[in-house]
């Protein structure tokens, strides 16, 4: 596999902070300076919006990831005019946080007690933080009892301390740190807090995106427009170690890279090639939000009568990491430059970004799918007289296209609607630089709506008046090449002729950790088999991607919500002779009924026993409730002309019953259970030799297997060690080689040739009538009520009885919510569009299906 | 406008006399070129900085104007410019230029 | 009579537009003295 690193996942924050627009932004207090009676600062308090106008505001949705860019193309501008009512404070990426839940992270980021807080304030916020899903007790616990407002207004005349302001009262202070060191003072400490703490809100959004461990992270970037240090180092640095401290990354060391606005695109070309060089295996590069370009177009907004629109901080973070023939690779040979000669020609520095790095790849302009330079929404932009600075850069590129032939000139909007998108940064600097297009990138490549997107980062260097240069950097993310390509060099691919089934393992959930996980796949390879690894909270959606890809052939996982009437087949050695056992079932559920899901998991056992190469297995099963009626049930399938050999139990009475003795002997090859009892048999049987909670032997919990249901997926345990993982491996592979598909559509189709559906039947019917309460509850059948609209449903709501799945998901369809049902790890679910789960939720409720 | 480019044009305009300086601008939109040129013609209209209340009335032209083009290199120009009368909203700038200069340039 | 030639040229120019540097490099082929060249930038 090439060694490219790849864009792992994404997080991106927004802070609403309406008084930092009116204490801190440099437009209000260079104002305040110059002009403090003008009109500007009189009507500033009355175009300061809300929390949850900031939060309905439709591109600060799409920053979080809630909406997609292309949404605003179909809202009128100014788009603050426009209200989305679903709109919520946290989105697929992160999170808007309001401003007194801020400050106390802006407590928590403080190491030198810098910052104070008022008494009930300080108590009131910390109560507020305890509901934050991300921020613990560890955390909470850092921010320390406050002081008297009398205090604090004490402090900031006699100690020249920065007010903290909220709801336009004194809330808090933070003091200097030096009494001459202006780079100390207690403006420029709590302009670096609020830094700090916005870019720790994005790296634990990240860790939650990614699901990594924070101790795997090595390396972390700050790449923003900040600096901090002393007057004897004005830009020591280091804001990257600062809050990967805070947000827990013990293992990682890190550095601070500038350039303005271009310093994310740099910062993230150097990740790239740490990770690609071997130098580090984890980099994240992040950035938080700037309380000096608060209001920074104040004045316009305000005259023309809009509200304050730069009235949020805004922080992200990529984690860039080592190729996993998934995600998208970022491709170090298409990187983009702009050089000490380039020069600062509009038409110069795009060339040299957008261009050239084409051109040295034979590629053309209209090879990458979307591009994106600077996001800055321009809703804050245009009333500035600034213009539509994400179209204006669209337009530059498609000039640059019309000149070099590959578009008429005429196709300029085409194009720009097609590899563009509309802007939905906040105006922050280095934020809206590239990269907040980089989660939508990685989703548009995974999805396959596109194969390659460009990023490029522009920076102003001659505000700075050290250089009256301009800067930029530009880099390709790209469709992961998976095994067969590394970076346009081939490397050795595997004979094709013995082509060896590509075993996929999606195992994000470890209890035992990453480091197992690692070893298993290090201990199956080392038996000559293939593995692929899939990572990321979105593990299991890449694992169906690449299945249905044929980029794997099966897959390993924990916690898979397969369909009822889907259940899996574990497979252990058994410690009366060393003999393999199959256990039908270990998770999920055949059938809502005990014995025709005992019946079924008969019929399921002895396909994954026959495609593991047990030719004739026999079939014994369990001493549990319903035992006897299975046996019944297979007898009478038996006499109508399907091959099942029985197993005799090894006690002297015999019989097709199995004892516990039997499973400890193994008297049968296919052990018939329901799936809660062969879960537990499992876990007997994987760790007994451990002491309980690390499974050392088997083969885990094996294949989902039912009816039509045609993804090869074996489940493993988070408490599966290194062997099981391996053994997992193999299972799967002899499942893959005897094309198990095949001999499972064999043996379906057999039974029910002996009569299989007519004696399920009669076994419902039965059962049915032996209930009668469920008589008139069930009467409504799915078929009588119309199927709302697919939709991709993702949310698991657990706690519904087993018996009343399928009537809970149908009561869900009457109300026009789209369900499906599914087998959770801990029981049946009923599965929703994660949008609609709180609704669903209140609706189950009301028709008794769970207790809120 | 930047205070700070304010204060040099005011330092300019009398170290050189206004009649002997030109300001060109180089702003994204016709609005902005048109702040910009009345800064330095009728004043700051903001009234934030060192040309608040102070008309200079100075020559004043966008680098997209065809003034400006007719007298400079053809072949820098479109080196320099040319990508960008593609991407600016030329017609606009001119419109506003002209109306400042019409209204307010002494020189 | 031409406007830029043997003229001072103060330069404003945008990094959304045209920066300074860029209309620097014009203005000095018709003749005029730049004296101060500077970019704003509204982002």
């Amino acid at each position: 596999m090439s060694k490219s690193a790849v864009i792992k996942g994404t997080s991106y924050v927004l802070v609403h902070t309406p008084e930092f627009v009116i204490h801190n932004g440099t437009t209000q207090t260079t104002e305040r300076l110059v002009n403090p009676d003008s009109t500007y600062l009189a009507a500033l308090p009355n175009h300061i919006r809300s929390y949850e106008d900031a939060v309905a505001y439709p591109p600060n949705q799409v920053f979080l990831g809630s909406k997609k860019p292309e949404i605003l193309s179909g809202i009128e501008m100014p788009w603050c005019n426009t209200k989305l009512e679903d709109a919520k404070r946290f989105g697929t990426y992160g999170e808007l946080m309001p401003e007194d839940e801020f400050y106390g992270l802006v407590a928590i980021c403080d190491v030198f007690d810098l910052v104070i807080l008022e008494t009930d304030f300080a108590a009131m916020v910390k109560e507020k933080l305890a509901g934050h899903p991300l921020i613990g007790e560890d955390l909470i616990s850092r921010i320390r009892d406050g002081i008297s407002r009398d205090n604090i207004e004490t402090y900031v005349k006699e100690e020249h301390g920065e007010p903290l302001f909220h709801k336009g009262a004194m809330v808090g202070y933070v003091k200097r740190a030096h009494d001459i060191d202006e780079t100390l003072s207690a403006h420029v400490l709590f302009e670096n807090l609020v830094y700090k703490a916005s870019s720790v809100l994005a790296l634990l959004h990240l860790i939650k995106n990614t699901d990594i461990n924070k101790g795997d992270i090595d390396y972390v970037i700050d790449c923003s427009e900040e600096a901090c240090g002393d007057m004897n180092q004005r830009g020591g640095g280091n804001f990257a170690k600062a809050a990967a401290e805070i947000a827990g990354f013990v293992n990682a060391t890190g550095s601070d890279t500038r350039s303005f606005c271009a310093g994310p695109a740099h910062a993230i070309v150097e990740a790239a090639a740490l990770v690609k060089a071997g130098a580090y295996k984890n980099v994240v590069v992040f950035a938080g939000g700037t309380t000096a370009k608060l209001g920074m177009n104040g004045k316009d907004h305000v005259k023309k009568e809009l509200p304050i629109l730069e009235d949020v901080l805004g922080g992200f973070a990529v984690l860039i990491g080592q190729n996993d023939g998934i995600n998208p690779e970022i491709d170090l040979s298409l990187i983009g430059r702009h050089t000490v000669g380039t020069g600062s020609s509009p038409q110069a520095v795009i060339s040299a970004l957008v261009t050239e790095p084409l051109d040295r790849s034979g590629l053309s302009i209209t090879d990458i799918g979307k591009y994106a330079a600077e996001m800055q929404n321009p809703d804050v932009t245009k009333p500035a007289g600034a213009g539509d600075v994400p179209e204006s850069n669209y337009k530059m590129i498609a000039a640059l296209a019309v000149k070099q032939g590959v578009i008429e000139r005429t196709a300029i909007p085409d194009f720009v609607a097609k590899h563009g998108m509309p802007g939905f940064a906040p105006t922050q600097g280095h934020i809206p630089s590239g990269v907040p297009y980089l989660g939508f990138a990685r989703e548009d490549i995974l999805e396959g709506r596109i194969d390659k997107a460009m990023i490029i980062g522009k920076g102003s260097l001659f505000l700075g008046r050290m250089t009256n240069l301009f800067d930029g950097v530009s880099f390709v993310v790209r469709k992961n090449r998976g095994d067969a390509t590394g970076d346009g060099t081939s490397e050795a691919v595997s004979d094709t002729s013995v082509k060896k089934p590509v075993i996929g393992i999606a195992a994000e959930d470890s209890e035992l950790g990453s480091d197992v996980v690692a070893e298993g796949i290090a201990l199956a390879e080392k038996r000559g088999f293939i593995v692929k690894r899939i990572e990321g909270v979105d593990c299991h959606k890449k694992m169906d991607e690449l299945l249905a890809g044929k980029g794997i052939d099966a897959c390993l996982t924990m916690h898979y919500s397969f369909p009822i009437g889907v259940s899996t087949v574990g497979r252990v050695v058994t410690p009366g002779r060393g003999k393999e056992m199959f256990i039908a079932t270990t998770t999920g559920t055949s059938s809502a009924d005990r014995v025709e899901g005992l019946v079924k998991n008969a019929i399921f056992g002895i396909i994954a026993a026959k495609a593991s190469g047990v030719k004739e297995p026999t079939v014994g099963i369990a001493n549990i409730d319903g035992a006897r009626q299975a046996e019944a049930a297979l007898l009478r399938l038996r006499d109508g002309g399907y091959d099942i050999r029985f197993a005799n139990s090894a006690r002297r009475d015999g019989g097709v019953v199995m004892r516990g003795n039997d499973l400890l002997a193994a008297s049968a090859d296919v052990m018939v259970t329901d799936p809660l009892t062969g879960n537990l048999l499992m876990k007997l049987f994987s760790a007994f030799t451990t002491g309980g909670n690390y499974e050392s032997t088997g083969f885990g919990y094996g294949p989902g297997i039912g009816e039509n249901f045609d993804k090869l997926i074996l489940i493993l345990s988070r408490a599966s060690g290194a062997p099981v993982i391996a053994n997992g491996v193999e299972y799967a592979a002899q499942l893959v080689e005897n094309d198990w598909k095949t001999i499972a559509k064999d043996e379906f189709a057999k039974a029910k040739e002996a009569g299989l559906a007519s004696i399920l039947g009669e076994i419902k019917e039965r059962s049915k009538s032996s209930d009668k309460n469920t008589d008139t509850s069930t009467a409504e059948t799915e078929a009588e009520v119309a199927m709302p609209p697919k939709e991709v449903v993702t949310a698991e709501i657990h706690g519904i009885e087993v018996m009343d799945i399928e009537d809970a998901a149908v009561s869900l369809w009457k109300k026009g919510v789209y369900a499906e049902t599914g087998m959770g790890c801990t029981g049946p679910v009923v599965l929703v569009h994660p949008d609609k789960e709180e609704h669903a939720r209140n609706l189950l409720a009301e028709g008794g299906y769970i207790h809120q | 406008m930047d205070l700070e480019n304010q204060k040099r044009v005011k330092e300019y305009s009398e170290q050189f006399g206004p009649e002997n300086l030109v300001v060109i601008l180089g702003a994204a939109e016709g609005e902005a070129a048109g702040l910009a040129a009345e800064t330095v013609t009728a004043g700051d209209p903001t009234y934030a900085g060192p040309l608040a209340g102070v008309s200079l009335g100075l020559k004043v032209y966008h680098i997209c104007e065809p003034e400006m083009k007719d007298e400079v290199d053809a072949a820098v120009y479109d080196e320099q410019v040319g990508m960008m009368e593609m991407v600016l909203d030329v017609d606009e700038i001119v419109k506003e230029m002209s109306a400042i200069r019409e209204q307010y340039t002494k020189y | 009579m031409a406007i830029l030639e043997g003229k001072k040229v103060v330069i404003i120019g945008d990094r959304d537009g045209i920066p300074g540097q860029a209309i620097a490099e014009c203005v000095v082929t018709a003749g005029a003295d730049v004296v101060f060249s500077s970019t704003e930038c509204f982002v």
